[in-house]
């Protein structure tokens, strides 16, 4: 393994890889190690072109750009020297001079990297008095992104995206020199499954989406690390809220699930969290406490043991692995079975949908349960804990409790339904389609009461093992 | 435009013969010797005499051609390429179309001697699109070569050494001239240049290994091999040997084509051109195109060779000698210089594209006499912060010439500045 010496440090990198990629590999960039940068991104192709990554290697008389420069063994690199600085200071004044001073009604401040680094490489003052280059404001690239060509510094990430991720090439460069602009070309609008992180990876606000921008200033917001819960990739997010809300959610990188990308649809899925939610306990269909449909719930089980009727489990595929182990222990109680489970499936691709719309069937088929979206047959209760799309299955079973979070068909017909939390207002753990077990975090809370799914098989077992209580 | 040079040497002897441009004619002058005597060697024996003979490339950078030619791997399951360079658009640069226009097949006979030497089986020329008639002379003495069957299957008879040769028309970008630009337009795409690693004899044209050198460097080739290294050497100085084609433009008596010796003083150079129109006096000489630094009178005494320009802080570039007499206002050169560089830049690089227009608009506004003292500070500081930081050597272009006027005509900058218009004419914009 070559050693890398970056300001003194010693490193040891793996072989054929650039500067900056070694130190990416590492964990180490702009985290220990800052060599600030704009064209280079981690998932796409070397452009080399912003010109912000120099640095002085021993034995070179230019400065080079750490991006495209491969390491060799005992490579020394300086990244603080008076050259550099001197180097960046003029990358930083030149991409200023074209750049309107529009922050502050610009929705990237604060997440800006043309702000960080003009402020930690730059210099104050600006020396240029001439116009600068005129170009458009709010230029509509498609159904979801809204182009500033002002504020545009021409790193092409955008551009390497759609042609090396999305594989749909909607942007290029037109022009060249200083009157050089990203456009979509002619008749092609920047529409595809993907097209929302091409604001993610702009460094300044030049892209921005037409759902959060101008939603909230970044800074009201807080993040939480979760994951998506829309198909099994399982794509790491993070969620920004801010009083209680839940205002996008945005790709966190995890190379070993999507990388640093997340589909349009999942990243959408913010806003399902408040849609149509279960937000009361419901017997027969009319609004209860919890406390009495759980107690409604605990007799039906008791009814249906007592007639020695069938009964099954449902478990969700969107359920958490720490519920669906709390499920099983609860039916096996019972002496119920094992539960089964049916996930629902729709489009793929080669990127990251994956067909299976649900982020924990890989969980459920690690815990026995058995994968059917048949008819359940004849039975006397069934117990359904969270989500299931296939309400038809339920078609010859008498009674159902369910504990869900959101209004479906089956919600509609059940005997007892007990509002429960989703995977954004608690915590716990997601199997991917390629068995990584990955956490979520509680990001917001629900404001009525909703209990958690392992809760609520609490209340029910409980109420369940109690007396009959006398009628009232 | 003219014929043949006003001074020849080897290269240009036959240039005004229409016959030169004929196959039969070019063998009559005793052509395809060069090519004969190669054939008789092995590849690694050829290269070796090009590397003895100190060819430089003749496009501007004056790298060692046999050197070049060494770097294509030896052993290759793909393709290898050669792509010459016929583009031609460094501004005051003229030599290369009259060597297309006069002397076609002593280019393509010399790309045939680095086909065989680097075991490449196709060629690309890429011609500046303008050049219509180059392109034809080429194309027409293509065809013969094919039609005599010294192009194909077994070049000249010989077994094994399989070549073609495809003539391409550039589209009109002055970036297209630069190596890896004019790649990424042969291919089809935007001519912006590619970065390095990896470099063309790694991944080149299509992907291939390739050279690319320069179409009066292969116009000299021939003559290498026919008539030897010492032959070669006896012409120029000991680090830049043979001639070169220098172009004279401007404000001299006779402009034109002169094929001298490397290392030629500047002052003869003028001489032979008449020197400067109309008995004025000289004020300054850009000595190879439009983006090398411009020289004062004081130092006509140089020897037009790289190494004896470069310590005077000028480079010999293509060899496009820009004359300028007094009467010339050099805030306004620096104008149409800034200008011609903003709108050439690719703009892939943040210092080119950024800092070429921040140039022009800098010197527009001295010129137009609304600069101040802090504009002239501005026009040294953003040059130092372009040259040598791009991905390829147009930043260092629009930056030296720039450097170069400020350093030896700051008074006429200063004027302009005091005297809040331009002193030699009205003011003008571009």
């Amino acid at each position: 393994m070559p050693k890398l010496t970056i300001d003194g440090n010693e490193y040891e990198v793996a072989a054929g890889r650039t500067i900056l990629q070694a130190i990416d590999d590492l964990g180490l960039l702009m985290n220990g190690v800052d060599i600030p940068h704009y064209c280079w991104h981690p998932k796409l192709t070397i452009d080399g072109s912003c010109r912000l990554c120099q640095v002085e290697i021993e034995g070179m008389p230019k400065l080079q750009i750490a991006c495209n420069t491969p390491v060799s063994d005992g490579m020394k690199v300086h990244t603080q020297t008076e050259r550099v600085q001197k180097a960046r200071r003029g990358v930083m004044e030149l991409l200023l001079i074209n750049h309107p001073l529009d922050c502050p009604i610009c929705d990237q401040a604060g997440e800006c990297k043309l702000q960080d680094y003009a402020f930690e490489y730059g210099v104050a003052g600006a020396r240029t008095r001439e116009p600068r280059r005129p170009a458009k404001k709010s230029v509509d690239l498609g159904p979801t992104i809204l182009f500033d060509q002002e504020r545009c510094i021409l790193c092409r990430r955008c551009v390497r995206f759609c042609r090396e991720i999305s594989h749909t090439g909607e942007l290029g460069v037109f022009n060249r020199g200083d009157e050089s602009l990203l456009e979509t070309f002619p008749g092609i609008p920047l529409d595809n499954p993907y097209s929302m992180n091409v604001a993610d990876i702009c460094p300044v606000g030049a892209l921005t989406t037409k759902d959060f921008r101008f939603k909230i200033r970044v800074w009201f917001t807080d993040d939480v690390e979760s994951v998506c819960n829309q198909c099994a990739r399982g794509c790491n997010i993070v969620a920004s809220r801010s009083n209680n809300k839940i205002y996008r959610f945005v790709p966190r990188r995890n190379d070993a699930v999507n990388d640093t990308w997340m589909c349009d649809h999942g990243r959408m899925s913010y806003k399902l969290n408040a849609q149509g939610r279960i937000s009361s306990a419901r017997v027969d269909q009319k609004p209860v406490s919890s406390a009495f449909a759980a107690a409604r719930a605990g007799e039906l089980v008791r009814a249906a043991r007592a007639s020695g009727g069938r009964v099954v489990g449902v478990a969700s595929p969107f359920s958490s692995n720490e519920e669906l182990e709390a499920f099983r222990d609860f039916l096996a109680e019972l002496g119920a079975g094992a539960a089964r489970f049916a996930v629902p499936h729709g489009d793929s691709d080669e990127i990251l949908i994956e067909a299976e719309k649900a982020p924990n069937a890989a969980g459920c088929r690690a815990l026995g349960m058995q994968e059917s979206s048949d008819s359940l047959g004849h039975a006397e209760l069934a117990i359904v804990l969270g989500h299931t799309t296939h309400a038809a299955a339920f078609a010859d079973v008498r009674r159902v409790i369910l504990v869900d979070s959101h209004e479906s068909a089956l919600s509609a017909r059940a005997d007892v339904v007990l509002p429960a939390r989703t995977f954004l207002e608690e915590s716990g753990h997601f199997t991917n389609v390629d068995g990584v077990v990955q956490r979520f975090n509680p990001v917001v809370e629900p404001n009525f009461e909703a209990l958690s799914e392992r809760e609520a098989l609490d209340e029910i077992r409980k109420a369940a093992a109690a007396p009959p209580a006398s009628e009232t | 435009m003219l014929k043949e040079p006003f001074v020849k040497n080897y290269l240009s002897e036959h240039y005004g013969s229409d016959s030169f441009r004929t196959l039969e004619g070019y063998e009559d002058a005793g052509g395809f010797a060069g090519i004969k005597k190669a054939l008789a060697q092995t590849p690694e024996e050829v290269t070796e005499q090009v590397k003895a003979s100190g060819l430089r490339g003749r496009g501007g950078a004056g790298f060692a051609t046999g050197l070049k030619w060494s770097f294509m791997p030896k052993q290759s399951d793909r393709m290898k390429v050669i792509v010459i360079n016929g583009d031609e658009s460094e501004p005051g640069s003229f030599k290369d179309r009259m060597i297309m226009e006069r002397g076609p097949f002593q280019i393509l006979e010399g790309i045939l001697i680095g086909a065989w030497a680097m075991g490449a089986k196709r060629s690309y020329v890429y011609v500046r699109g303008e050049y219509r008639e180059p392109i034809r002379a080429l194309e027409a003495a293509v065809e013969e070569l094919r039609a005599k069957k010294y192009l194909g299957k077994a070049c000249f008879g010989k077994k094994g050494f399989e070549h073609d040769i495809v003539i391409h028309s550039g589209a009109g970008a002055y970036i297209c001239g630069e190596e890896t630009g004019l790649l990424e337009s042969l291919e089809g795409k935007k001519g912006q240049p590619r970065k390095k690693p990896p470099f063309p004899a790694q991944h080149g044209a299509f992907g291939l290994p390739t050279t690319v050198n320069n179409v009066e460097t292969f116009a000299h080739v021939p003559y290498i091999l026919e008539k030897g290294v010492e032959w070669f050497r006896s012409r120029g100085t000991e680090k830049s040997p043979g001639t070169t084609l220098f172009g004279v433009s401007g404000h001299v008596e006779r402009p034109g084509l002169f094929e001298l010796p490397l290392g030629t003083p500047l002052r003869e150079v003028l001489g032979l051109a008449g020197g400067v129109r109309g008995g004025r006096r000289l004020k300054g000489v850009m000595p190879g195109g439009l983006s090398m630094p411009i020289l004062p009178p004081s130092e006509l005494d140089v020897g037009m060779a790289e190494e004896l320009l470069a310590p005077r802080g000028s480079h010999l570039g293509t060899g496009g000698v820009m004359v300028m007499d007094e009467t010339t206002c050099m805030v306004r050169v620096a104008c149409v210089t800034s200008y011609f560089f903003r709108d050439e830049s690719c703009g892939q690089c943040t210092q080119c594209r950024e800092g070429t227009g921040w140039l022009h608009k800098l010197c527009e506004k001295i010129e137009q006499g609304r600069g101040s003292a802090e504009d002239l500070s501005l026009l040294v500081d953003v040059p130092s912060v372009m040259e040598g930081q791009t991905i390829c050597a147009f930043a260092d272009a629009a930056a030296w010439p720039i450097q170069g006027l400020l350093k030896h005509f700051r008074a006429d900058f200063q004027a302009h500045i005091d005297e809040k218009k331009c002193p030699f004419s009205e003011s003008f914009e571009l």
